[in-house]
């Protein structure tokens, strides 16, 4: 299936050739958004796609700027949002658009909504972020990964024993406690994916379901839209780990 | 809850249909100049700044893409020869959105005169020139101050590109639009990127209220008159040195 653009195209780019698919996974940290996207990497290579993956701050152009610049938190919510953009685009034009141009299966861990999303609940217009974003690839297929913030603040607190500056909205001053911050925060953040889910078609899914359960879900819907039959999987060894 | 604390980003409409700095709700004011390279804007900004600074005012002086912000990001962008006009546009509209919200607006809040060599019109013109569509870059820019002049110098294409070519041993591959593929030659593919550019500023004239300003005009002639301009449309007692 083409995949098209939201507004003008991108220049130069001829949306015919585009005979790759865009797959986006979206949800919060915690909502088990990375797990998934390196099972259905294996399975799609094991069903004989090649996959290509984008993220955020992956860019060669400005991914390590935008580290050094959350690091020192100087930095305006505006300036920020627009070196993420920058960052979105780099890839999507270096990387992503040759992919789908040799027909490869893009999976993108987060994509444009959080994007706007980040930056709409900091108080920058959204008719402003859609304004940027227009010229960006409209994916196949969104999913979001639904969880609830105390669930989320439960496994990332489980992973990596603290929770991040940014993910719990902390230069917002939402909260001096760092529990309250971040389920605040994220509440927000899930009124914002409530809207763009109602604007841009989402498909949502329990994130809070098992990993193998949330796996299913995908490959059910991944595989009508790539017209293949074979949604059998078994994580090899090396991701046995993961499956739950 | 989140609340947008900053008037920036609030307006959608182009930069032209709103209102000035003065009725904008800040004490100071801004005076932009505008033009292709060698039209001698960047002389007559400096006499005009010069003159300023000798009587005592409190102003600001203020150049495009000087903040160190994205300098390695350009920097590293131009050697590889990597950015599209797309990444080259968010690079210097990241730059740009970091120098208004950190330097620009504080300072007009704060009663400074801002003088500023080159403003969004550069983008304007330029980005327009590498294939960026005009209605995609006045969004980019939307949250910028509308300035309450804004100057264009403008010299005949030869005479400008003279300037510039004699004056610089080599010109760079982006400064000379090679991105575009325009042409082979250096010099040639600058003065059709320049062509391309001059035009765009051309068709701002009436849309962006500039005040036309003869680049071949002797340069204590044109500045006499930019002076004369400046206080005619700009209060300058507001910006006077305090009487003891």
């Amino acid at each position: 299936m083409a995949a098209r653009f939201y507004g003008l195209p991108l220049p130069g780019i001829r949306p015919e050739e585009l005979s790759g698919s865009l797959i986006v996974v979206e949800g919060a940290d915690g909502s088990g958004r990375s797990t998934q996207i390196s099972l259905l990497t294996e399975w799609l290579e094991s069903e004989g796609f090649a996959v290509e993956t984008m993220g955020l701050r992956r860019s060669y152009l400005v991914g390590e700027d935008i580290d050094g610049l959350l690091a020192e938190n100087a930095v305006t919510r505006l300036t920020l949002a627009l070196m993420y953009s920058t960052d979105f685009f780099d890839q999507l034009e270096r990387r992503i658009l040759p992919a789908l141009r040799s027909g490869l299966i893009v999976l993108a861990d987060r994509y444009i909504f959080t994007l706007i999303a980040r930056a709409a609940v900091r108080g920058i217009s959204r008719d402003y972020l859609h304004g940027i974003y227009e010229i960006a690839l409209r994916p196949d297929l969104t999913f979001w990964l639904n969880v609830r913030p105390e669930v989320a603040f439960d496994r990332e607190f489980k992973k990596s024993q603290t929770i991040s500056y940014w993910e719990s909205g902390r230069d917002m001053s939402l909260s001096n406690d760092l529990f309250q911050s971040f389920v605040r925060y994220q509440l927000l953040m899930k009124q914002e994916f409530e809207y763009l889910s109602n604007r841009h078609g989402f498909i949502e899914l329990d994130g809070e379901a098992s990993v193998s359960e949330v796996n299913r879900a995908l490959r059910t819907r991944i595989a009508s839209h790539l017209a293949i039959r074979g949604t059998q999987y078994k994580p090899s060894h090396a991701l046995a780990h993961l499956w739950r | 809850m989140a609340t947008a604390t900053s008037e920036v980003l609030t307006a959608e409409r182009p930069l032209a249909e709103r209102a000035p700095a003065r009725q904008a709700g800040y004490p100071g004011a801004l005076v932009v100049v505008e033009g292709i390279d060698g039209s001698g804007k960047s002389t007559q900004l400096y006499l005009l700044k010069r003159w300023l600074e000798i009587g005592g005012y409190r102003i600001h002086f203020t150049e495009w893409n000087s903040s160190p912000l994205v300098k390695s990001a350009t920097r590293r962008g131009k050697q590889r020869r990597m950015l599209t006009p797309t990444t080259f546009s968010l690079l210097h509209a990241a730059d740009f959105a970091d120098r208004c919200e950190r330097q620009i607006l504080p300072l007009l809040h704060g009663g400074y005169l801002v003088l500023a060599d080159r403003y969004v019109y550069t983008a304007f013109a330029r980005d327009a020139a590498r294939g960026c569509s005009p209605h995609w870059l006045r969004n980019l820019y939307s949250f910028a101050p509308v300035p309450d002049i804004t100057f264009y110098f403008r010299a005949p294409l030869e005479v400008a590109v003279n300037r510039i070519v004699a004056g610089r041993p080599k010109l760079k591959y982006y400064e000379a639009g090679m991105d575009l593929g325009l042409s082979l030659d250096r010099a040639e593919s600058f003065r059709i990127f320049q062509e391309r550019i001059l035009s765009n500023y051309d068709q701002m004239i009436e849309t962006d209220r500039f005040v036309l300003m003869d680049g071949t005009v002797r340069v204590n002639r044109l500045q006499r008159l930019m002076r004369q301009l400046v206080a005619e449309r700009v209060d300058l007692t507001r910006f006077a040195p305090k009487k003891k």
